[in-house]
């Protein structure tokens, strides 16, 4: 990925990410990519928020 | 519901896992904590704030194919309403299905009444919602 990524629109596709994560089920930290979602044929809900150990 | 939930902030995996395991308010979490510590995903999303290094509060939605259905962004000391998010992923799984329908502002669930564009609307969509 360069660093001049070009922002999402609504209606367009949304170029491959991927990021470690936290599954709290597993215990464990999978590396999830967009790619992988899809394939699973399911939709991917983002949710941003500033930091942890924060009030929500 | 056919969906993968995932939060992202700038914190690390580690930092997820720490937070999830002190805070009683997340003891029922079953969702993905993305981490994003490089602001990547997040810049992607135009939700960098470059000030303070954070992502604003953001919400996506993306279909199975790619495409991005939802955008909303608020400031740090603005809440979202999960209500809200949840209305929209129907409305976007119901409207995947009948595409030449319209979900009007109030829509809330399969059933209720949907818009269907053409000739006979114009100037009545307050018939079409209403009679």
């Amino acid at each position: 990925m360069s660093d001049t990524l070009q922002e999402v629109k609504i209606g367009h596709p949304v170029p491959d990410f991927a990021f470690n994560c936290y599954d709290p089920v597993a215990h464990d930290f999978p590396r999830i990519s967009l790619e992988q979602i899809k394939q699973e044929g399911k939709w991917t809900i983002l949710f941003f928020y500033p930091a942890d150990f924060t009030f929500v | 519901m056919g969906a993968k939930l995932i939060t992202v902030s700038t914190d690390t995996e580690f930092t997820h896992l720490a937070w999830k395991r002190d805070e009683k308010e997340l003891a029922d979490v079953k969702y993905l904590m993305g981490a994003d510590p490089n602001g990547k995903v997040s810049r992607l999303f135009g939700v960098w704030d470059e000030a303070s290094g954070l992502a604003l509060r953001g919400a996506f939605i993306i279909d199975p194919e790619g495409v991005l259905f939802n955008s909303e962004v608020n400031y740090f000391n603005m809440g979202r309403n999960i209500d809200e998010l949840m209305r929209k992923f129907k409305a976007n799984l119901y409207l995947k299905k009948k595409a030449d329908e319209g979900c009007p502002s109030k829509w809330k669930e399969e059933g209720d009444r949907t818009l269907r564009p053409g000739p006979d609307m114009v100037g009545k969509v307050h018939e079409a919602l209403n009679d």
